[in-house]
């Protein structure tokens, strides 16, 4: 074995090759930066070390789900219609990998670097003390940090973010049991059991909503599970397909995160029981529209993430700029119970024809503050087309 | 071959080594271990290359880059380690790597286990062709070796110590494929040590030492004695252990040891044993490959099946060990035969390797200290002679005598009562055999008591008081050293009822014992190319 | 006696070792330079504690992982050991303090240390079965460590949902821990990095002072020879497992505090990876025998410095290049050190067809790299250049042998 200097040369070989790659990058790093022009130097606060390049809006995603995309979108035009990059920001979506410590990891990194203006994240579980931590941490380097879309645990960490930008996730809930429910009266059916589909079932949004879903769906119907898949898609249609199976009288099917609706779609199609369930499904997947065109979803409850980007932006450029008038126009009501949230709108869609729904459907759901526009499918899609979006 | 050099990390293998072979002639190759045979084969068969020389073949120069470079040109090398693959037929094996086709394409067996079976048969050989290599005995498996090579249709076939797994006749009929070959134009190359082999059949001899040549002779011109001469430097006398050696108390005796063995025929590893050694008295274990020398000693050291019924006894008590542990605490002491495989460790340097079994001497307050270690070691290092860079040089580095010698310094320090030696000179050039020889009759000498294994008769006439004879798993004869003749040896390792006159057996009732079987068939030996892992 | 030895160290730490240490030291000053912000630079420490965090929740198991490669054998599982030991804990915790976990209050340090033993006893266990499985039902530790990566990590939650089930309202697949023992566990990145430390001294004063640990060598040498030695090859074995299995326990205890949630769906999931490859990187053989404590903690800093590198210059969306460059620098890494044989021994880097198929394969995923970071036309252009470089090095080897 030859232990004299020829390993020395040919670890140094290693790092040679390692310096290639990361000089690679690099370099692209730089022209990315330097293809935005700056206007002006970016007199940003202490500890900019010298950068020149626009300081970063961050938003850190749950997971990998198209419902981000037109968050994406969102943000985009949020950036276009306030004019965040004459001001040195630019902002830029990280998508998680599904679990906390992804989370953890990516704000303790933002933490180590300098040129972060604000960030904003849809915490993946409600009650992890170490992802408020790392907020916490951000914000003591004054870094601006909002939660969107999901949030912390509002009684137990609701000091970790002064802000809240998302749909009420109880009245989507409630909207969907109360649109369940007419559904199923209207098909005669009076009682039966139901299952909730979501990705993890100690989510905030996925609690909340099942919770408020159960609430509004009434005692004549029996929640009969709660079934999560890990975001795993397969996992997904498996869990479905379990529940046919074990519980082989059930009434409804409730998919609360935007992929479980395809999931069931598909699953109750293959298994030839579409006609004996009701479906009502969260979010608006391309493939869950298609479903809905064909009549496998009989409604939809749709959060605006196109929106929920559009006042990211908003938000996270006043609270950069110290703009105390735009944040009081969003949160006119600070200071009181609830006052640091702003709910986005929601949406329910109803095929266009032959739907017991109509836009009286929904009384009920005005009461608790929160918009709510019923569109027939056609009208949705038109919607979106305007924004280039496949989905919502 | 011309002013061939090679280098090899810390050592020169070969300097400027020349070698002239005419055609069609037998050409044997003398030299000790490390002498660089068989790295000067293996740059001829192209599995190494010369840092320096060059090989013209019929006159052209040719260099090779890979062994099927040199099969193209002709060459063919049997190497000593076998390299079949042992869950193949023999068909598959001879044709590895050119197999017949048919015209789809696929895979052509029927024609070539026809050709195999000519070629087997070409050589006396009676295994059909679609046996599974690794159930061979190591003698059939090297004709499958020299039948690949014929199917090669090699001209110039270079083979690696071919009989130092054979028995003898085995051997006989590899001489006569031999010499068919050279009637037939092929030009042999023969590496060997045994005198009597190479005085037979070479019609010249190059004599190698220590990576350098020595001198090439005509066999008609020259005796073994200058031969072994060369090798070592010097003129060897036959060494022999004459004074004969004080017998102690009585240390080891065995009863009616009998080891089964399910998957056989014979039913049987060892059948009925029974012997005894004493103090300072050296036992000699004569017999074939698979008659169970090995198994023998393993039964004793406790390293082998558990499942063996009779009686052992250790100074009159006694003993059943379940590990070599166990036997190590009762300071039994066994020294494996494959060195490689069941004894050596390559990533531990010399001190390693010799301190292994006596770690707890070498600590300092619960801990290894390396100073303990070297004092540790550096007695028995001595003592044996091992001939080594440094203490903590790389045992691999080592020459083949020298690594058998670190391992019996390794047991030396347990200070055994009872030695185990399973063919401790397998693989040793004759000046560190001698050494061996000698040092084993100095432990005798100072009271252990010695159970040596081995393959060659003259060593066990040389070595051992009394000799005891396995066949098949059982013990058909036992001399003493004045009674004990090569002839007799063999006559009783081969099978045959032993002539009554002149041995000394526990008497057994010849009607007891089950049929010996006379015509030996196939036999399912412990293959000698072990998979590890 | 002359001394020229090759087997043993020579000034402190081997040759390739110190080769290591250099490849972190121009690792870190690239990216110093390299990163916009320079955030080396400027806000030093911060890196310091993630990577110090980082290297030494990796190098904790990682040490696990040199001990069992060293005796021979591997282990597959330590990432759903992580993810078992944590379950275990947190269910002890649980069971002994419902309302004060269910609460989010101290559950007390009786609670605390009584989950944490019980984890390491579980690792105790599982490192029990492991060395049952290979020694007396004879499993090859490949199979044996595959069956519990995926049966653990079930396991763990299976415990998970049914402890939940019963001690608390709902079932859950995971148990959030609010004790300020792990808070402080979590925010002093120096309690870790101290517990690797006195773990990795204790390591190397065992594998390289003590008997048993000549005993882990030697078996994982030449097992068949360290039994006819007289070294009872099982109880080392045993040894070596439990020891890979309890460090992957202390680690897991750590990934608990980290996340301040026992998750066992994925926490820890393919980390088992990192650590062989830290151990791999830092001169382990897997074949047995050969392995070092300083090469395997050099190997860890390495591969965090490296991944914190690929962090720090592709600001955003790292981790989807992450698994990418931390696998082309392993693969570097050991390919390297084989160079030096295959250049002296003749054989070819790039021999016949395959070679000839390995240049556009390379070229192709050189330029797919470079393309999907700095752009189109630099892709196409390394591309175009390593396969001239390949070319080139074919060309000359075919000259070099004829």
């Amino acid at each position: 074995m030859r232990n004299r200097p020829s390993p020395l040369r040919r670890r140094d070989c290693i790092a040679v090759l390692l310096c290639t790659c990361l000089a690679i990058s690099g370099c692209s790093e730089q022209r990315a930066t330097n293809a935005t022009p700056t206007a002006a130097g970016t007199p940003s606060g202490a500890g900019s070390g010298g950068s020149s390049s626009p300081r970063r809006l961050i938003f850190i995603t749950n997971g990998d789900d198209p419902f981000w995309d037109a968050c994406n979108a969102g943000l985009v035009e949020g950036a276009k219609r306030f004019g965040i990059e004459s001001q040195g920001l630019r902002v830029v979506m990280e998508k998680n990998n599904g679990t906390a410590q992804g989370q953890i990891e990516k704000l303790r990194q933002l933490g180590s670097q300098s040129d972060v203006a604000g960030v904003a994240i849809s915490v993946i579980q409600a009650e992890n003390a170490a992802i408020v931590e790392e907020m916490k941490n951000l914000a003591a380097k004054g870094v601006k940090v909002i939660t969107v879309d999901g949030d912390v645990n509002r009684e137990t960490f609701r000091d970790a973010r002064p802000f809240f930008i998302g749909t009420d996730n109880v009245e989507g809930g409630r909207l969907l049991g109360t649109t369940a429910r007419r559904l199923l009266e209207s098909r005669g059916k009076t009682s039966g059991g139901y299952v909730q589909f979501a990705g993890f079932t100690d989510n905030d949004n996925a609690r909340t909503r099942m919770n408020g879903f159960r609430e509004s769906v009434g005692g004549g119907y029996k929640e009969v599970d709660r079934m999560s898949d890990e975001m795993d898609l397969s996992k997904a249609r498996d869990n479905v397909r379990t529940a046919l199976v074990n519980h082989p009288d059930l009434v409804a099917l409730v998919g609360i995160w935007a992929y479980n609706a395809p999931a069931i779609a598909e699953v109750t199609q293959e298994r030839g029981v579409r006609d004996r369930l009701t479906i009502v499904t969260f979010d608006a997947q391309a493939a869950a529209l298609n479903h809905m065109a064909e009549g496998k979803i009989d409604a939809m409850v749709v959060q605006n993430p196109f929106e929920m980007g559009i006042q990211t932006v908003r938000l996270l450029r006043a609270m950069h700029a110290g703009d105390e008038t735009t944040v009081k126009e969003m949160f006119p009501r600070r200071g009181e119970p609830d006052g640091d949230i702003y709910t986005t709108g929601l949406r329910l869609i109803v095929p266009e024809a032959g739907s017991p729904l109509d836009a009286n459907a929904v009384g009920e759901g005005k009461a608790g503050g929160v918009s709510v526009e019923v569109m027939p499918l056609p009208a949705f899609r038109a919607w979106l087309a305007t924004y280039g979006l496949s989905s919502s | 071959m011309r002013g061939i050099t090679k280098r090899f990390p810390g050592v020169v293998a070969l300097a400027d080594v020349t070698l002239e072979v005419g055609r069609g002639e037998l050409h044997a190759i003398c030299g000790e271990n490390g002498a660089g045979k068989s790295t000067l084969m293996k740059i001829l068969s192209g599995v190494y290359q010369p840092d320096e020389g060059d090989l013209e073949i019929g006159g052209r120069p040719v260099r090779f880059s890979g062994t099927r470079a040199a099969e193209r040109a002709g060459i063919a090398i049997i190497h000593q380690e076998l390299a079949l693959v042992e869950d193949l037929s023999v068909a598959a094996n001879v044709f590895l790597g050119r197999e017949t086709r048919t015209s789809l394409g696929l895979l052509d067996d029927p024609a070539m286990h026809d050709a195999c079976g000519r070629l087997l048969a070409s050589l006396e050989c009676q295994v059909s062709p679609a046996t599974r290599t690794g159930s061979l005995r190591v003698g059939d498996q090297q004709l499958v070796e020299i039948a690949k090579a014929l199917s090669l249709q090699a001209s110039i076939v270079v083979m690696d110590e071919p009989t130092s797994a054979l028995t003898e006749s085995e051997s006989a009929r590899l001489e006569r494929t031999i010499r068919r070959l050279l009637a037939g134009g092929t030009t042999i190359l023969y590496i060997s040590h045994k005198m009597d082999e190479v005085f037979r059949l070479a019609d010249r001899i190059t004599v190698l030492r220590d990576g350098r040549h020595v001198r090439t002779v005509a066999r008609a011109d020259t005796t073994p004695r200058e031969i072994t001469g060369w090798m070592v430097g010097r003129e060897l006398a036959d060494q022999e252990c004459r004074q004969t050696r004080t017998r102690g108390a009585k240390l080891l005796e065995v009863r009616r040891l009998t080891l089964p063995w399910p998957e056989h025929p014979r039913g049987y590893r060892l059948s009925d044993i029974s012997f005894e050694l004493q103090a300072g008295e050296i036992l000699g274990v004569a017999g074939l490959m698979g008659a169970g020398r090995t198994e023998l000693l393993e039964t004793i050291f406790g390293a082998g099946e558990p499942t063996w019924t009779g009686e052992i006894r250790l100074d009159g008590k006694p003993v059943r060990f379940g590990h070599p542990r166990e036997a190590c605490a009762a300071r039994i002491a066994m020294v494996t035969e494959d060195r490689k495989r069941l004894g050596l460790f390559p990533d531990l340097d010399v001190a390693g390797n010799v301190s292994l079994c006596s770690l707890h001497e070498a600590t300092r307050g619960g801990l290894l200290s390396r100073r303990r270690e070297e004092e540790l070691v550096a007695a028995p290092v001595r003592e044996t002679g091992v001939k080594t860079p440094g203490v903590h040089a790389s045992i691999m580095g080592l020459s083949g005598g020298n690594q058998q010698k670190c391992i019996i310094s390794r047991w030396l320090l347990t200070q055994p009562r009872l030695l185990l030696l399973d063919d401790p000179t397998r693989g040793i050039d004759v000046g560190a055999k001698a050494e061996l020889y000698a040092l084993i009759d100095r432990l005798c000498r100072a009271g252990l008591g010695v159970i040596l294994t081995s393959s060659e008769l003259p060593e066990l006439l040389t070595l051992a008081d009394r000799i005891i004879v396995l066949a098949e798993g059982q013990l058909t004869a036992e001399f003493s050293r004045a009674e004990a003749t090569e002839q007799k040896i063999m006559e009783a390792a081969t099978g045959g009822w032993p002539d009554r006159l002149g041995s000394s057996r526990p008497d057994v009732a010849g009607d007891d014992r089950p049929g010996l079987r006379l015509v030996p068939g196939p036999r399912d030996d412990r293959p000698p190319i072990g998979k590890d892992r | 006696m002359p001394q020229p030895d090759t087997a043993k160290s020579t000034f402190l730490l081997r040759p390739g070792e110190w080769a290591l240490v250099l490849a972190i030291v121009i690792a870190i000053a690239l990216t110093a330079f390299v990163d916009a912000n320079h955030s080396y630079w400027f806000r030093p420490l911060e890196s310091v504690r993630d990577i110090a965090r980082n290297t030494a929740l990796l190098g904790i198991f990682a040490l696990g992982a040199t001990v069992v490669i060293i005796a021979g054998g591997i282990d597959l599982s330590a990432g759903s050991m992580i993810a078992l030991s944590g379950t275990v804990c947190a269910t002890t915790m649980l069971a002994l303090a419902p309302a004060q976990m269910m609460g989010f209050k101290p559950v007390g340090g009786v609670a605390v240390a009584v989950g944490c033993a019980a984890s390491l006893l579980a690792g105790f266990l599982v490192g029990t079965l492991h060395a049952w499985l290979i020694t007396a039902v004879r499993l090859p530790p490949f199979i044996a460590t595959l069956a519990t990566l995926v049966g653990l990590r079930s396991l763990a939650r299976a415990l998970c949902e049914s402890s939940t089930a019963a001690l608390t309202p709902t079932k859950s697949a995971l148990i959030n821990i609010s004790d300020p023992f792990f808070k402080t566990v979590r925010d002093n990145v120096w309690i870790p990095v101290a517990v690797f430390g006195v773990l990795a001294i204790v390591t190397w004063i065992l594998l390289t002072r003590t008997v048993l640990g000549r005993h882990l060598h030697a078996l994982g040498g030449n097992e068949q020879a360290a039994r006819l030695a007289g070294i009872r090859t099982d109880n080392v074995k045993w040894f070596a497992y439990c020891f890979g299995a309890m460090t992957a326990s202390l680690a897991g205890l750590f990934y608990m505090a980290n996340e301040s949630v026992a998750a066992p769906v994925n926490q820890g999931r393919g980390h088992e990876l990192n650590a062989i490859a830290a151990a791999v990187v830092g001169g382990c053989s897997l074949a047995g025998g050969v392995g070092t404590v300083p090469g395997t903690v050099l190997g860890a800093i390495f591969l965090r410095v490296v991944i914190d590198a690929v962090s720090k210059i592709i600001k955003t969306g790292a981790d989807v290049y992450e698994g990418l460059i931390v696998g082309i620098v392993v693969v570097i890494a050991v390919t390297l050190a084989q160079l030096g044989q295959l250049a002296k021994g003749g054989r070819r880097l790039l021999p016949g067809g395959l070679g000839l198929c390995a240049i556009p394969t390379l070229a192709v995923l050189c330029g797919g790299i470079v393309s999907m970071t700095a752009g189109g036309r630099a892709g196409m252009a390394s591309a175009a250049g390593a396969a001239l470089l390949l070319g080139f090095v074919r060309f000359w080897e075919s000259r070099r042998t004829p």
